[in-house]
């Protein structure tokens, strides 16, 4: 029964690929049309909120998709962002486009502290580290009263102003995510395509092999985690402009595991994967809303059982992908 | 075939004194000291256990000598980080088979271009002209290699997918994209037919004409006997012959250690 | 100076705690080859066991020690099947990722069934106090320290003088060598994940009678103690654990002397990345493990 299904969904991803380059289009358009075709303005938070997560869950498939570090910090760098643009915003009163830019740098700064302190460790330790150093960062957040505000959180965040135009309102923000988002893909597809993309890879793949030729795996994995976390401190400044109000509660471990989620839902390692599964399980998210207290219980059986049945994920293939030739050897070759 | 004459490599090129790895009470590599020659073909010999990968893995920096100095083209890598090691000019294949399984055979190869590669993120993201002139360099080189080692047809194949001599020609071809000044190979042979064998031969050859300074291992004998300039012949990690091929088949040291020193040993050489 | 010694005191007990925490945690790395997320819930649900066990049936110590060790160790079962047993060949992250969906799966379960709020346990120990000079130890701080330390000889007498504790020790060591010779790596697995399993529930134990209030969402906390204290044994020595989480306990209580107890935790945070930073491979020595 799932041979049948695994084949179908390779078959699906098969034709995508090949019409990829309309179907891109294709979605483009749609997006751009969406808000003056849906004037629902739930529905319409509900996509915004989509594609935000098509953002920060694609920042974590870079570091563990395309690298292949195990972490589980995700929520840390975009809590981080949105800090940095709340309080720039609210207490120091700079605009929304450097606090974007400090967001993003801040992040990159704590991965640099990750990545030195986990320069020597096997990668199945990291997980256990990025989720301590989540945890410390959640904790600061929390009571470095002072300066965050503790746990009443910052308020009265601003919205962003474009020369002395406000970008206030839900068309705005939506596209402003929009932008942010289509940016990411775009600049990570090309750097996947480039011999720093190729080099992250061949980490993956085969750390020792990689070394052998000459690429310094230790720079490159954190490097990798730079890159990620920029991309998530961006995320977390949008969130700050657009809720205007943040507290440490919206990054903490449930918002980690939440992301990691969505990643392993959609697939590792491909720039459709993270779409596919931050549409897929914030529409679930949706339809279960009346659930509240068994949706936690739902996330941890399909995290379960995608593992168990298709640990690739929605888009990742049969052929390529790391998880798969070790389930082909399972229930043999010819399926 | 040709033949080399005596003594026609003047210049070293790599340089081990005193070289020793000690693991925790077992002696893998003992006091070996060697010295290879640019330009030439040299060949590591032993029976199983002798130390002869150990003794490559210190040279490419995979492991950290215990005692000795390893010095190549006039600088000290002893117990520098392999990637080091390699971006000094130093690439290498290994004995079980270290491909990048989920890319192609051409992305293999490309990850081979990376130590000489400039271009950094940015340029990745705008494509500046630097970016696109070294990417279409490289995809040419990399068509070259291909060619070279007949795995052109096979350029979109994913690594994992191909049979294991490709796999290893792969393997080859990744290395030399790196444009080394000396290529380790380990155990190249291992697992071909006679044909195949007889190809890799030729094919060593012919990448040693270009220049590139080889060092082998290998357990076929008729085979190095065949390819190398010099051989180093290891038993339980001591160095134990080292001369021309000539020289080692007939050295009573190495009769022994591969036949033993009963009456078998007198039956023929190696 | 009385005082000192007090939160010296203190900070073993405690830490007493965490190296059972820490102990549990570091036998299942080692033996199944992999850091776990579930054991801050095996702990969690320890804390309920002996919950349940006083409230409904009976506070006798060593009936509670039994009860909770038997329901967690069952739950490493259950562990092992979700998430060890069919990936034994697989990529690394794939067993990791089911241990954190079982993280969350058993967190949540629990918040359904037992409630979120916060539990009181109901005394268990006779309140009192030894008096040791002008020092007091309290009688339950005697009992966690009496009860680490019985596990842990027990523990060693089994890892060291009995034939299953050899075997845990060769999968621990070399899997692939322990399988040539004869091993059943799944059983000992098994084994391992269900001993450490058991050990976590006693730990969970006795931060219920320790701390006395606990709730269902403490398992990250102490998840976070327990790798915490095994850094400094490269994350599976059992001996650098016990050590480390003591450390941590003596840390965390000379340190609220110090700043306020709301930082508390991030002491064994601090030690974390302190140790990771200046011995990124623990205490051992480089490179020691074979897989």
């Amino acid at each position: 029964m799932t041979t049948k299904w695994n084949q179908t969904m390779d078959r699906i991803r098969q034709w995508c690929v090949r019409y990829r380059t309309p179907l891109i289009l294709l979605l483009l358009v749609a997006l751009i049309c969406f808000p003056f075709v849906v004037q629902d303005n739930y529905w319409r938070g509900v996509t915004t909120k989509i594609i935000l997560y098509v953002l920060i869950v694609s920042s974590m498939n870079v570091i563990n998709g395309y690298s292949g570090q195990f972490t589980v910090m995700q929520a840390g760098f975009v809590g981080v962002g949105a800090y940095t643009t709340a309080l720039l915003m609210t207490q120091g009163g700079v605009s929304f486009w450097p606090s974007l830019i400090a967001s993003g740098v801040l992040a990159s700064l704590l991965a640099l502290f990750v990545g030195i302190i986990t320069r020597k460790m096997s990668g199945l330790y990291l997980a256990m580290v990025t989720l301590g150093v989540a945890e410390i960062v959640r904790i600061i957040l929390l009571n470095w009263t002072s300066v965050t505000n503790g746990p009443l959180g910052v308020k009265g965040i601003p919205a962003p102003k474009i020369f002395g135009y406000s970008l206030g309102s839900s068309h705005a923000m939506y596209f402003l995510i929009l932008i942010l988002t289509v940016l990411m893909i775009f600049c990570t597809h090309r750097v996947i395509h480039s011999k720093i993309g190729r080099a992250w890879i061949s980490i993956r793949e085969n750390e020792h092999a990689a070394a052998s030729l000459g690429i310094p795996t230790a720079r490159y994995k954190t490097i990798n985690l730079m890159y990620g976390a920029f991309w998530a401190g961006l995320a977390g400044a949008f969130m700050a402009v657009y809720y205007r109000y943040i507290d440490s509660t919206m990054f903490g471990l449930d918002e980690n595991f939440n992301i990691l989620l969505m990643m392993i839902v959609g697939g590792m390692g491909t720039l459709a994967g993270p779409v596919a599964g931050a549409v897929v399980v914030n529409l679930i998210s949706e339809v279960f809303r009346f659930a509240a207290e068994y949706r936690q219980v739902l996330y941890a059986i399909v995290i379960i059982a995608m593992m168990w049945f298709r640990p690739q994920g929605l888009i990742g293939s049969l052929e390529g992908g790391y998880a798969i030739k070790w389930r082909r050897k399972r229930k043999g070759v010819f399926r | 075939m040709e033949k080399k004459k005596e003594g026609c490599f003047p210049m070293t090129l790599l340089e081990a004194t005193g070289v020793s790895k000690f693991f925790r009470g077992l002696h893998a590599v003992e006091d070996v000291d060697v010295r290879v020659s640019k330009g030439e073909i040299f060949g590591i010999i032993g029976p199983n256990g002798a130390g002869k990968t150990t003794f490559l893995n210190l040279i490419s920096g995979t492991y950290p000598v215990t005692k000795g100095k390893i010095v190549f083209d006039s600088e000290n890598i002893t117990n520098l980080p392999s990637w080091k090691v390699a971006q000094k000019g130093v690439a290498r294949t290994f004995q079980s088979i270290q491909l990048f399984n989920s890319m192609t055979v051409l992305e293999n190869v490309a990850v081979g271009f990376h130590k000489n590669e400039k271009a950094g993120m940015l340029d990745a993201i705008f494509r500046t002209k630097r970016f696109r002139k070294e990417q279409r360099e490289a995809g040419e080189r990399a068509a070259q290699l291909l060619e070279k080692l007949g795995l052109a047809a096979f350029k979109d194949v994913l690594a994992k997918n191909l049979s294991y001599g490709m796999q290893r020609k792969v393997e080859i071809a990744r290395a030399l994209a790196a444009e080394p000044k000396l290529l380790l190979l380990d155990e190249p042979a291992a697992g071909m037919n006679p044909a195949e064998t007889q190809s890799l031969l030729e094919f060593i050859k012919s990448i040693n004409r270009e220049g590139y300074t080889i060092i082998v291992i290998e357990h076929d004998v008729k085979f190095m006997i065949r390819l190398c300039d010099r051989i180093m012949v290891l038993n339980y990690g001591k160095k134990i012959s080292e001369g021309t091929p000539e020289e080692v088949r007939s050295d009573p040291k190495v009769i022994e250690a591969y036949f033993g020193s009963g009456r078998a040993a007198g039956q023929g050489g190696v | 100076m009385a005082y000192f010694l007090e939160q010296l005191i203190n900070g073993i007990s405690q830490g007493a705690i965490y190296a059972l925490f820490a102990i549990g945690f570091a036998l299942i790395v080692g033996v199944v080859g992999l850091p776990t997320f579930t054991h801050g819930e095996v702990i969690m649900i320890g804390a309920f066991g002996v919950y349940y066990c006083t409230s409904l049936v009976s506070g006798n110590l060593l009936l509670n020690i039994l009860f909770c060790f038997v329901v967690t160790g069952l739950m490493g079962v259950l562990i092992h099947k979700i998430c060890y047993e069919r990936f034994e060949n697989a990529p690394h992250y794939i067993p990791l990722v089911c241990t954190i969906g079982v993280s969350i799966l058993v967190k949540n379960l629990a918040q359904i069934f037992f409630g979120s709020e916060t539990k009181t346990m109901p005394p268990l120990i006779k309140p009192g106090f030894f008096e040791l000079g002008h020092i007091r130890i309290s009688n339950v701080q005697l009992t966690v320290l009496g009860v680490v330390i019985a596990l842990s000889i027990v523990l060693t007498l089994f890892l060291y003088k009995t034939k299953y504790g050899r075997i845990l020790r060769a999968v621990s060591q070399d899997k692939k060598a322990a399988a040539l010779v004869g091993i059943n790596v799944q059983r000992a697995t098994l084994l391992g994940n269900v001993i450490g399993c058991g050990i976590g529930g006693i730990g969970g134990m006795l931060y219920a009678i320790y701390y006395s209030t606990f709730s269902p969402t403490m398992g990250l906390g102490v998840a976070m103690k327990a790798f915490a204290s095994t850094v400094l044994g490269g994350m599976t020595d059992i001996s650098l654990s016990a050590i480390g989480g003591i450390a941590i306990g003596i840390l965390e209580n000379l340190g609220i002397m110090l700043f306020s107890s709301s930082l508390r935790d991030l002491i064994a945070y601090l030690f974390l990345i302190l140790v990771l930073l200046f011995l990124p491979y623990g205490l051992r020595l480089k490179g020691g493990r074979n897989r």
